[in-house]
Order: structure tokens, then C-alpha cells, then sequence
């Protein structure tokens, strides 16, 4: 219990010291939002009259009126008081738009994750085991194809197989069918909230529309997450502890699993860290072609219209992300390997 | 033991019963839906905030009452809004005074809002006010129809409003049946108006206080709306609710997705495909495909009449018969739409006053490098071709068949792709020299055209000409009560085009809806949206 409590307060020093960084990501995101050119105001004021007035209007709405030090003072108290500023693109909050979009992506790139964790680590460990074998080449053939086709590929290909020919998979058009009703808002992660809500059906819904994107991710980041498993299991079953395991008559499971597999694993929870962030900003193109309503895709839209709030919010989104992401995994470190602690 | 048997069969034969039953009221709703899905998305409930998205529009037409609206009419068999036919939308009747400056506008007596309360002068004149005097897109809109102070709204009695005008103008009334003078509920609006915002744009841009066909029951901006059937509403040509008991307005932003709904019968109808799509599915004969060419939109390649080489007329003459014009169309539109080029004009004069007709332009390499050494550049110059990323799928292939041409005359042609925000900017600051753009006009009127598009250091002035003549014109058109006078100046207005060249028009293209079979009352509309209200199901 006193080994926890102090991960924990060495988990919030490390967030702690992590927040001069994010500070930096904020400035710096700021900055280059108004460097890059492109001007949000005459985007947005594009109806068929809209003239120098309107652009104005718009200039003081998005608050470009003022000098940049003095935009970028207004911006860090706004930050500092919870407040992200408005998006042009939807009109609403962008810590609303993010709050409500950012479960979508969550749980999509979860999925993703698991679906890849539980094919990769076996197949990973599989080709490990057989090396040279016919079961390696295919390993190896299978992450090939899996990195090669980019992820609108495989998505539109696993749409138009599983929706348009055979009809199985529900239309991929977001996270439900838009005809059902959604389950009151707890999490915002739908397959938790309709098991709340006892919504059997609604949760299969749910599941259905969420296992085609999740796949065409899943499909994507197999291939790093099998090749690290199978070199790093390669190296953790040549070593001596699994020859005295297998040489004092243990089961071969308890070899692999107990022996081989803890020992390798570290380097696949660092890659699957790596992957999570990555995926989680990086799936614009899933959700796009699913129509899925994440964050990914919300920042490429206002990226194109230069619709700075949405842009720095979500970047800044992605970088806290990143630094919980690495805690935990570090933290995940310490439980696969008690060798090691985080400080 | 057998109680419980039978209870439990009893419990399955019920749960059988009320299965079935769900499912035929669920088919029985679905019929009753339509479900439309976009690329864009819509950002707000009132289209007059700086921003709104041309789905904001048709929602907003949907759920919120004008004074008037235009009718419509069959153009080469198809349903088009028709700007010479003007009827009530909330106006029972209306009358212009003879000499044009007074138009009296008497309100339906069962007029009423979605609360309930009845429609009144005082909420008109409110709302008018409103778009003359807010910071919103409407204040540009209604200053084309000489509208530009509340003064000019004058309540007569509590279902009469009179709007008197500084001279008589033939777009005033056609302004008032746009998207953007809508009527809202006053006393719910100011209810919600604070003393930064007396007009409630922050209230409004989130929820709704009109008296239109459909009440919204999910906004969520950038994924959907869904409205519900005003069943009160009696505004429609023909004198009753809209059909669809309830409209969604999905954005799915792949195409390719949309084009699988829709031909799999999960969506009713789609008007943003890309032109391959449309062609397969037409060729599939499955669904009902309306191509509509947009009468009032046009399609050019601009060149900056300010920038060297392009200021010089020879250089743009010679462009325009360096074009591959036939193999552009089919390359960007796959000949979806109706062309603005190859035409013959007898004795060189133009065919009509109207804008936009074709131009006698084609490809003739050898009478472009003439034009090209009249303009003293026998050997050609290096210029850039600009379009915008959210126009790819078409201004991609013709720049590069651009590119391929005008080497031919020695001009040499760097493409250029840029973000749309990145795109406006430049044109805003004048600074492309050559690229290609489209405009659109609500009210499509010879004048309106060349005042807005070929008039003044403005943004929309794409070609920057400056040419004292035209405008000259053009402001007197404006005005020109004699229809034969109006064609005869169209006629000159016309001709300088052709003669300066300042822009090369291409092409209208078409607006392709493709809808389930069961679909009807489709209308190509002036905002190139959908007016759902227009649609049925057989």
C-alpha cells in the first residue's frame, strides 16, 4: 500500500514536471496558427455578399482585431480560466466540442488497441515460438499487408465488402444507427453508457458500429506491435533463465508465458504507448471515411479553414494526452517489472 | 410446473408480438423520414451569423418563415425556383405601389409561431430591423434591394407592414424571400437579448424561435439535426404541412460513403457526390438522379487584370483560345453541366443580355500565339494556376490540362494547390494571378452579376477589372424599369466582357441530386441547398 501511494505521488510530481512543456506546446501552437497563411476571418465570411464589413465582424469575434502579444496574453488567461475559446466552424465551445468528441476517439482507438494488442502479441510470440517456420512468413506477410494498405484503404475496402455486398455490418455513418436513441450522456463512451442504461440492444448497436473502424485502425498497427513482440521474445528465449526453466522440466506455457513473455513484454507496452498516441491523433482518415464525430477529424477540418481555437485546443488536448499516456506506461513498467520504478 | 410453462410461452408469444409490431411502426416511420446526408455540416440555426455554413441555410428555411418566397417552374422538365414568380410565405397578400417605392405586406391571419403565439407586425418589423442594423450576414444581402435602415419598416396595423424604398428597385421584393430575412418570434428572441448582444445572436445561433415547417429536435453542429414536422404549418404551396414527419441532416464527409448510402436505400437523398459517383449510379438506373445545371452559378479561370502579363487584353485573348475547353469539361465534370464556351456569335455580337451566356471562344492555338505576339510575348511567359483544396476532385485535373496547353503557346504553368482559407485570403488581397473560382448569385440578374463581380476593389471582383464604362452601365441597369432597354444594356455589358476578357467563363455545373426512387417534389433552389419542404414520398 505504501509502495502505491508513492507511485502515485512520483505520478504527480512527473505531471507536474511535465507542465512547462505543455505550456511550451501552447505558445508555440499559438504562434504558428497565426504565422501560417490563411486568414480565418475572410474564410468564414464567405456568404455570396459578404464584404469588407463582414470580414471585420468576424476579425473582432475571433478577437484578430488586437496585436498578437496582446491575443496571446488573452488566450493563456482563457486557458488558465478553463476556456479554449469558440470554434467558427461548429459556433460552439471548443471545450465543448472536444469534451463531446473526445470519448468518440477514446473509445475507438481503445478498441483498436485491444483488437491489435490481443492478434499481435500471440501472433508476435507464435512466430517467435516457430521462427523461420511457414507460421513466421506469415506473420510477417500479414503486418506487410497490414502496414502497406494506409487505413482509408482498408476502411473503404471493409465497407464496401461487409456494408454494400454482403449488408452485414450497419451503415458507417458514426457511432449508432441515427435512427436510435442514445443512452443517457455518464461517460460518454457509448459501450459503457448503454450497460449502464441495462440497454442490451442498444450496446450491440453500438458494438456493431464500432468494430469496422476499430479494425481498419486495428489492422494498422498489428505490424509494430507483432515485430516488436517477436524480436524481443527472440531475445528473452534465447536467454539462460528460459534455458534453466525449460531444462528444470516446467511447462512449456509456464516458459512462455511466466519466463519469456513478462521479460518481453516492456518493449511492447513502450510501443503500444507510442501507438495509442499516435492512433488517437493520427485516425483523421477512419474517421473521416466513417464519418466517426472524433477529435482527429474536428482538427483537420478547422486546420483547412484556419480556425485557430479548435486547432490549439485539440493540439494541446493531444499533447496532455501524450504525457498521461507515457505515465501510465510507465507506471505499466513497474507492474511488468518490478525491477523497475518511475521517478 | 405447467403454470410456469405456459406463463413463460405466454412471455415469448408476447415478446414475438411486440417485436413485430416495433418493427412494422419502425418501417412505418422510416417512411415518414428522410434522410439526407452532406459533406458540409451546419453550424448554426440562424443563417445570418458571419460564418454559416449553405446547410445552416436550408435548415434555417425549414424552421423558420419569410415574408415571400418564390415559386417555382420546369426548366428543360425539371423543378427550378422561378425569381419572376413571387407568393406569400407568411404574407397573405402583398402589393407594390405604382410608382415602386412602397411595398405592403399583409401577414395570414393564422399565422402562428411554433409556441403558439401569433404571428405580428411587430415581430416583422423586429426582424427586419434586425438584419439591417445587427452585425449579420443579411445587412449586405438587403442593401442589393435598397434596404439599409430600420426606418424603412413601418408597422401599419398588427397584420399590416409597409416597406417604403429611396428609389423604385426591381430586387427589392426578390431580397425579401432570401434566406436571410427571416421572422422570429420577437418576444421569445429579446427575452433572451442581453446588452452586449440586443439582437439575441448568441441566443439564436443555438435555438430556434420561428413559425416554420419543422421544429428542431437535435442540433448537434458538425454531425446532425434532426426536425421534427410542424404539423401547425400551412405556409406551403399548397396550402399544408410539409410531407416528411421528421428530416436528418447527417454529415457523412466521404463521398464515397455517401454514394454506398444512398444506393443501399439508408439515405433518400444526396446532392454533394462527385461527378464519377453520380455517373456510375445513373448508369446503375437504381436511383433517381436530377441534374440541374446551376443556372445562377459559373465556373472561371480569372487572371488579375492588374498583374503583369495579365493586364495586357492580348495576353487574356490569347489564354482564351489556348484553352482545351471540350476536354476540361470532360475531365473535371464528366460533361455534367452546360457548357459556357464554343458558341458562335453572328457579326461578333453578343446572343442575348443575359449573363452568363457561352462565348465565342474555343481552342485555336494559332490564333492565341497571334494574340500572344500582338501582346509583344512571342516566346511566352511563366505564370502560376491557384485553385483550392475543397475543389480538387475538378480543378485538378483541368489544371493540369491548363498546364499542358499553355505550354503549347509557351506559356509556362506552375500549379498550385491551396488550403481554401489560404485560397480567399489571396484573392482578398488581390495577389493570384491566375486561377480558377466560381460565383454565385441568389438573384441571378444581369446587373447584380456585373456590379458584384466585375465592379470595385473587392474580393469578389476575382479579375480586379476596372473598367468605368461597364460599371457605368451596369449602376444605370440597376434602375431600368424598360425590359428592352435593361436587354439592350445586358447586350453592351456583354460585349466589353468579350472584349476585355477580363475572366474566361467555363462552365455551369450541374447540381445532381440523387435520390430513392420514392422521392418527389425535388426543386434545384437559388442557395443550391434543399428545401425540404419541396419533398415527398409516392
Amino acid at each position: 500500500m505504501a509502495a502505491f501511494g508513492a507511485t502515485v505521488i512520483r505520478a504527480g510530481r512527473r505531471f507536474l514536471s511535465s507542465l512547462p512543456a505543455l505550456f511550451g506546446v501552447l505558445v508555440f501552437t499559438f504562434l504558428l496558427m497565426r504565422v501560417l497563411p490563411g486568414d480565418p476571418a475572410v474564410f468564414f465570411a464567405s456568404g455570396p455578399n459578404a464584404g469588407k464589413e463582414e470580414i471585420e465582424v468576424i476579425r473582432k469575434q475571433m478577437g484578430l482585431n488586437k496585436p498578437v502579444p496582446e491575443q496571446l496574453m488573452l488566450y493563456l488567461y482563457d486557458v488558465g480560466s478553463g476556456n479554449l475559446g469558440r470554434s467558427m466552424m461548429t459556433g460552439q465551445l471548443v471545450t465543448k466540442d472536444l469534451r463531446e468528441r473526445l470519448p468518440a476517439s477514446l473509445e475507438l482507438t481503445f478498441t483498436a488497441l485491444l483488437i491489435a494488442l490481443l492478434s499481435a502479441v500471440p501472433l508476435g510470440v507464435l512466430a517467435a515460438l516457430r521462427q523461420g517456420s511457414i507460421i513466421d512468413h506469415g506473420v510477417r506477410f500479414f503486418c506487410a499487408l497490414g502496414v502497406c494498405v494506409p487505413t482509408f484503404v482498408s476502411g473503404l475496402l471493409l465497407i464496401y465488402v461487409f456494408y454494400y455486398l454482403l449488408g452485414l455490418a450497419p451503415d458507417p455513418t458514426g457511432r449508432v444507427d441515427i435512427f436510435a436513441s442514445l443512452p443517457p450522456r455518464r461517460t460518454g463512451f457509448l459501450l459503457i453508457d448503454f450497460l449502464l442504461a441495462g440497454d442490451f440492444d442498444g450496446w450491440w448497436a453500438a458494438f456493431r458500429q464500432l468494430i469496422l473502424p476499430a479494425l481498419s485502425m486495428a489492422l494498422f498497427v498489428v505490424a509494430p506491435l507483432a515485430r516488436i513482440t517477436r524480436a524481443s521474445m527472440l531475445v528473452s528465449l534465447g536467454s539462460d533463465f528460459v534455458r534453466t526453466a525449460r531444462s528444470v522440466g516446467l511447462p512449456w506455457w509456464r516458459v512462455v508465458v511466466t519466463y519469456a513473455l513478462r521479460n518481453a513484454i516492456l518493449p511492447v507496452i513502450t510501443i503500444a504507448g507510442i501507438v495509442f498516441s499516435t492512433m488517437l491523433g493520427a485516425n483523421v482518415l477512419v474517421e473521416k471515411v466513417f464519418s466517426w464525430p472524433g477529435v482527429a477529424s474536428y482538427a483537420l477540418d478547422a486546420l483547412l479553414s484556419s480556425d485557430y481555437a479548435p486547432v490549439q485546443g485539440f493540439v494541446l488536448l493531444m499533447a496532455t494526452v501524450f504525457v498521461i499516456v507515457n505515465l501510465l506506461v510507465d507506471i505499466l513498467y513497474g507492474i511488468a517489472d518490478p525491477r523497475v520504478t518511475i521517478g | 410446473m405447467s403454470v410456469t410453462v405456459s406463463r413463460r410461452l405466454l412471455t415469448v408469444v408476447a415478446s414475438i408480438a411486440f417485436s413485430l409490431a416495433a418493427g412494422s411502426v419502425q418501417a412505418q416511420t422510416r417512411a415518414e423520414t428522410l434522410r439526407y446526408v452532406t459533406g458540409a455540416s451546419v453550424n448554426t440555426l440562424d443563417p445570418n451569423i458571419p460564418g454559416s455554413t449553405r446547410e445552416a441555410f436550408a435548415v434555417s428555411l425549414s424552421t423558420y418563415d419569410r415574408l415571400v418566397s418564390f415559386g417555382r417552374k420546369q426548366l428543360n422538365g425539371k423543378w427550378v425556383f422561378d425569381l419572376g414568380k413571387i407568393t406569400g410565405e407568411l404574407a397573405e397578400s402583398y402589393e407594390v405601389s405604382p410608382d415602386g417605392l412602397k411595398m405592403t405586406f399583409r401577414l395570414r391571419k393564422d399565422a402562428k409561431f411554433q409556441d403558439g403565439t401569433p404571428v405580428t407586425a411587430e415581430d416583422v418589423k423586429w426582424s427586419l430591423d434586425r438584419v439591417v442594423t445587427a452585425p449579420v450576414l443579411g445587412k449586405a444581402q438587403l442593401l442589393t434591394g435598397s434596404m439599409t435602415s430600420a426606418d424603412q419598416f413601418k408597422v401599419i396595423d398588427p397584420l399590416t407592414i409597409e416597406v417604403t424604398l429611396p428609389k423604385p428597385d426591381k430586387l427589392a421584393l426578390p431580397n425579401l424571400a432570401t434566406v436571410y430575412p427571416i421572422i422570429f418570434n420577437s418576444k421569445v428572441a429579446k427575452a433572451h437579448a442581453t446588452a452586449d448582444d440586443p439582437w439575441a445572436l448568441a441566443w439564436l445561433k443555438e435555438n430556434t424561435a420561428g413559425s416554420g415547417a419543422y421544429k428542431i429536435e437535435t442540433f448537434k453542429p458538425g454531425e446532425q439535426v434532426i426536425m421534427a414536422r410542424n404539423a401547425e404549418w400551412n405556409r406551403g404551396t399548397a396550402d399544408k404541412s410539409a410531407f416528411f414527419k421528421r428530416v436528418i441532416v447527417q454529415s457523412v464527409p466521404e463521398p464515397a460513403t455517401r454514394a454506398n448510402l444512398v444506393e443501399r436505400g439508408d439515405a433518400d437523398l444526396v446532392i454533394d457526390l462527385q461527378a464519377s459517383d453520380v455517373q456510375s449510379l445513373e448508369a446503375k438506373a437504381k436511383l433517381k438522379v436530377i441534374s440541374t445545371p446551376q443556372y445562377n452559378a459559373v465556373t472561371f479561370i480569372s487572371m488579375n487584370n492588374q498583374i503583369p502579363p495579365f493586364d495586357n487584353v492580348n495576353v487574356r485573348r490569347a489564354i482564351g483560345f489556348a484553352l482545351p475547353y471540350d476536354d476540361m469539361f470532360k475531365a473535371a465534370l464528366f460533361g455534367r453541366g452546360s457548357p459556357l464556351f464554343g458558341a458562335t456569335w453572328a457579326d461578333g455580337k453578343p446572343t442575348s443580355g443575359a449573363y452568363p451566356i457561352p462565348q465565342p471562344v474555343k481552342l485555336d492555338l494559332e490564333k492565341a500565339k497571334e494574340y500572344l505576339k500582338a501582346a509583344g510575348m512571342p516566346d511566352g511567359f511563366s505564370t502560376t494556376f491557384s485553385f483550392n483544396v475543397g475543389q480538387a476532385s475538378t480543378a485538378e485535373p483541368m489544371a493540369a490540362l491548363v498546364k499542358e496547353s499553355l505550354a503549347k503557346i509557351g506559356v509556362k504553368v506552375d500549379i498550385q494547390k491551396l488550403p481554401d482559407a489560404q485560397m480567399s485570403t489571396q484573392i482578398n488581397e488581390k495577389k493570384l494571378p491566375f486561377f480558377t473560382e466560381g460565383i454565385v448569385a441568389w438573384l441571378p440578374s444581369t446587373d447584380y452579376f456585373y456590379r458584384n463581380f466585375y465592379t470595385g476593389n473587392q474580393r469578389w471582383n476575382y479579375s480586379s477589372i476596372n473598367n468605368p464604362e461597364l460599371v457605368e452601365i451596369a449602376q444605370k441597369a440597376r434602375f431600368e424599369p424598360d425590359a428592352a432597354k435593361y436587354e439592350e444594356d445586358g447586350v453592351k455589358l456583354n460585349a466589353i466582357h468579350f472584349s476585355e476578357i477580363p475572366q474566361i467563363p467555363l462552365w455551369q455545373p450541374s447540381q445532381d441530386a440523387v435520390m430513392a426512387p420514392s422521392v418527389e417534389g425535388y426543386t434545384y433552389q437559388f442557395h443550391r441547398q434543399v428545401d425540404y419542404r419541396d419533398l415527398n414520398r409516392k
